[in-house]
């Protein structure tokens, strides 16, 4: 222990929010264009015969870094799930992760000396560059989705967004016991139907064209004018409830949709990494077994 | 009669609330409607559903028209049930279940329950149904899937061919599946092996040796002794060495043919080894063989050696005795000829004037006595018969119409025809008046007139011609070095004459690829006295044009151009390729004269 040191106080990480692209200044973005101009550098300045390839030392070089970068890379994967502080914090290696991640299309690019085919080489640079161009629109997405994405709640937990609609659903459950059997089988329908239902696209897209609510309310609508009696309130009722849940349907929808557009990137970054893994494998065990 | 009604519901907590009703009567109505005896709240349930009414042992069930129940599991419009094993009905969500009871028992139980199923899960697992996960297979499942699928195409696939193609002898026509690791085409004089990847790569995981190069290239060889090559090596540096010791651990020996010769470099002819494969050891090459003759070379325009022609040098006896000399020593050749190249190119004088009466043009110029070789990469020998006789003609004789002529290239021939000309005559010709006098070469018919003229002003001794043809001023004597015979002789002797077929043997030139270069731009024929002068140019003139591989001259020449590694003879394998596909640069040189004119 350092005597005669006065203590300071510091602020600590958490006094101001830095995200993890400004992470330290910027150092992890640094380093990355340190290593592009670099390897860019010995790609100009190394004269290779008969050409630049992957076949030469710079190409070796290079690859190798490439790869351990792609295995570093990789390793987000575990380090994620213990989130510690300090100097090796997460934070600090998702920007790495970011910035190194975008570095390798120079780094790499610059490894096949421009020499691309339908071959297994190819096939490794090719899901390379499709893992970084999700990884680009991950990064994209998490600076501007998540704003919107709270803005979609309305103040609401996402159960009570289901609470809304089930609510909505009980009562027209009762509004509809009046109801004939056609009416009714209308209302049974939007009621069956789960406000989570439709595909990837579907979510995607915040549209569900055969949705039963907005198919019970444009048959029933038009029905308003001509009811009259106990019937037509009823019938009144009824519109007037589904109404109301087309609107707590598109609330999830909307919510549905961001979520998908900030998810969904992961469903290629994550199994086109172990599909790059598997022919970077190839790729390497290709290049030795006919050396 | 009674039924008695258990309604049982469940609360948040998952506590079962029973509430028990009984209706009076053996009919029990199951509907929407709120007169029901059994009021089911399920939209899926109609106003009037269903009847169930006791008869005798059984319970008969009615089903309203157009609707079903579900009984006992069967779905079915109407049915029965044994009221000793008692039955369910399912109708929508709502199940009811007739509990066993004896046929003369007053009351039957009827359980009344709602299945419920999802609802209370919707609400736990609300936080997973906003997410992708139910709509999307896995991320584990797809990232295992996808390795796999990569890694059986990428590898599995590729390594069974090869092991497949072990067991087979004949050649490959098709498409292997080891071909997806092809990191590029093969060049178009391997283009056949595309699919027979172990034509070169022979064994996994070794790298290709010179030995499967060697399969087809029977016919050529290794440059020099291995042991000299091997010492003309340069030292290697700390770097050279970093990467000997990486080559070492990565199994790839140094000195293969592949090191020069790189493959998979597209559809393309196989690119010529860059220069810096030969000044490797040819830059010093001295320091390291001291023994050898050859001068260092490492650019041919920065660093080679003059050009060292063969010349004959001189002769013993009748044999030329050819040695190589720097241009730089100004050899001299002792070719047997006498021939002044200057008056022969003279734009004036007789030669010219001849020229002109012969239809040659202004005057002589080279092409009217050297003449290329069908390849146009050299010269046909000039031979006197073909050359030069169109003026320097050797008749000495017509008879009825027909020109007699000396027999070039045989001494004795040319003095028996001559002692057989004049044989039989007497008188002495006047020597002034000798047919075979000194003169400049003229037309078949003024020689003529004058052998007639001199035949009627009185006929010459043989041996007096004789000793003219073969004397200064004779026919002979003009050209050709003549030993005089021993006094009392006449047995006259013509030197004889030697030429080198190619006096350049260890570079290659191609007279063709320089035909829009006029042939005195190199060649100093027009300033040359003698026949000794060697007009062979040397390399200040070939630098004129030619660079070395980098360079601002008009052609960039590396090694390849003129020399070739692995032979000795004929044109370099480069220009070879060059020629065979057509991709020979057409000259980039315009010449002179066609570049002023408009």
């Amino acid at each position: 222990m350092a005597t005669g040191s006065i203590p300071r106080t510091t602020l600590g990480e958490g006094a101001s929010h830095e995200g993890f692209l400004r992470h330290k200044g910027f150092r992890w973005l640094k380093i990355a264009l340190f290593l592009c101009l670099a390897a860019g550098l010995a790609y100009i300045l190394i004269d290779v015969q008969p050409r630049p390839s992957g076949g030469s030392w710079v190409g070796y070089t290079l690859g190798t870094l490439a790869t351990l970068l792609i295995l570093w890379l990789t390793m987000l994967g575990l380090r994620k799930r213990a989130m510690t502080r300090g100097r090796w914090s997460l934070k600090g290696w998702t920007s790495a992760h970011v910035y190194l991640g975008l570095s390798l299309i120079v780094i790499a690019t610059l490894h096949t000396g421009f020499q691309f085919g339908w071959n297994v080489h190819t096939l490794a640079y090719a899901l390379m560059m499709l893992v970084i161009l999700s990884g680009i629109y991950g990064i994209v997405a998490y600076s501007i989705l998540p704003e919107a994405l709270s803005a979609s709640r309305g103040e609401m937990t996402r159960p009570q967004m289901i609470d809304a609609v089930m609510k909505l659903d009980r009562q027209l459950q009762l509004g509809a016991q009046p109801l004939g059997h056609e009416d009714t089988a209308i209302v049974s329908a939007s009621i069956a139907e789960s406000p989570f239902k439709g595909g990837l696209l579907s979510r995607l897209s915040g549209r569900r064209p055969r949705c039963r609510t907005a198919r019970a309310l444009a048959l029933l609508r038009p029905r308003l004018v001509a009811a009259v009696g106990p019937g037509g309130e009823a019938l009144e009722a009824v519109v007037a409830l589904l109404e109301r849940k087309a609107a707590a349907l598109a609330r999830i929808r909307r919510h549905l949709r961001l979520k998908a557009q900030l998810e969904v990137w992961l469903y290629v970054h994550v199994p086109l990494t172990f599909a790059l893994i598997a022919a970077l494998a190839a790729h390497i065990v290709s290049v030795f077994f006919y050396w | 009669m009674t039924f008695l009604l258990r309604t049982v519901s469940r609360s948040a907590e998952g506590r079962e609330i029973v509430r028990t009703a009984r209706v009076e009567g053996d009919r029990l109505a199951i509907g929407r409607a709120p007169d029901s005896d059994v009021h089911l709240t399920d939209l899926a349930v109609a106003l009037h559903h269903a009847v169930v009414e006791r008869a005798g042992p059984r319970l008969g069930v009615r089903v309203e028209t157009g609707l079903t129940v579900e009984l006992n599991g069967r779905k079915c419009a109407s049915g029965t049930i044994e009221l000793g094993t008692g039955g369910d009905i399912l109708i929508a969500s709502h199940l009811l279940r007739f509990m066993p009871t004896p046929p003369e028992a007053d009351e039957i139980q009827v359980a009344v329950e709602r299945i419920t199923e999802g609802e209370a899960k919707l609400d736990k697992s609300a936080e997973r149904l906003f997410t992708l996960a139910p709509v999307m297979p896995g991320k584990r499942m797809l990232a295992w899937l996808l390795a796999l699928l990569v890694l059986g195409i990428g590898l599995a696939w590729p390594i069974h061919a090869y092991y497949e193609r072990q067991q087979r002898t004949e050649r490959f026509a098709r498409f292997q599946a080891d071909e997806i690791w092809s990191s590029g085409h093969l060049s178009q004089a391997h283009a056949a092996l595309q699919h027979d990847c172990s034509a070169c790569h022979a064994k996994p995981f070794e790298s290709v040796r010179d030995t499967a190069c060697l399969a087809c290239h029977t016919d050529i060889h290794g440059h020099a002794d291995p042991f000299r090559l091997a010492r003309a090596r340069p030292d290697l540096g700390r770097w050279g060495r970093i990467q000997l010791a990486f080559k070492q651990a990565f199994n790839l020996p140094p000195g293969r043919c592949i090191d020069c010769h790189t493959e998979h470099q597209g559809d393309q002819r196989m690119a010529p080894p860059p220069q810096h494969f030969c000044s490797e050891c040819h830059n010093d090459l001295h320091a390291k063989l001291p023994d050898t003759r050859l001068g260092n070379a490492g650019d041919f325009g920065r660093l080679h050696p003059q050009f060292q022609p063969l010349v004959v040098a001189g002769w013993r006896g009748d044999r030329p005795l050819l040695r190589r000399a720097s241009l730089d020593l100004h050899p001299r050749e002792d070719n047997g000829l006498k021939f002044p190249h200057a008056l022969h190119l003279g734009a004036s004088g007789g030669v010219a004037q001849m020229a002109r009466t012969l239809g040659m043009g202004p005057a002589m110029a080279c092409k009217d006595c050297h003449q290329a070789n069908p390849d146009g990469v050299r010269f046909r020998p000039v031979e006197m018969e073909r050359n030069c006789a169109m003026c320097h003609d050797l008749a000495f004789d017509s008879v009825g119409g027909t020109i007699r002529t000396l027999r070039h290239g045989d001494p004795a021939q040319v003095i028996a025809d001559l002692r057989a000309l004049y044989a039989g005559r007497t008188a002495p010709p006047p020597p002034s008046l000798s047919p075979f006098a000194r003169r400049p070469p003229g037309t078949a018919s003024t020689a003529r007139e004058r052998i007639q003229f001199s035949r009627g002003a009185g006929a010459p001794g043989a041996e007096a011609a004789i000793r003219a043809v073969f004397s200064p001023g004779g026919a002979c004597y003009d050209c050709h070095r003549v030993e005089a015979p021993p006094p009392g002789s006449l047995a006259w002797r013509i030197a004889p004459v030697a030429f080198p077929t190619r006096y350049i043997g260890h570079g290659w030139f191609d007279h063709r690829a320089h035909a829009t270069q006029s042939c005195t731009s190199c060649h100093a024929a027009g300033r040359s006295q003698s026949a000794s002068d060697l007009l062979i140019p040397g390399i200040a003139t070939c630098r004129t044009c030619h660079g070395g591989e980098r360079t601002s001259k008009p052609v960039a020449s590396t090694c390849a151009m003129c020399h070739d590694y692995h032979r000795d003879e004929g044109a370099p394998a480069m220009l070879i390729r060059q020629q065979v596909r057509g991709q020979r640069r057409a000259p980039a040189l315009v010449p002179a004269a066609a570049a002023g004119a408009p």
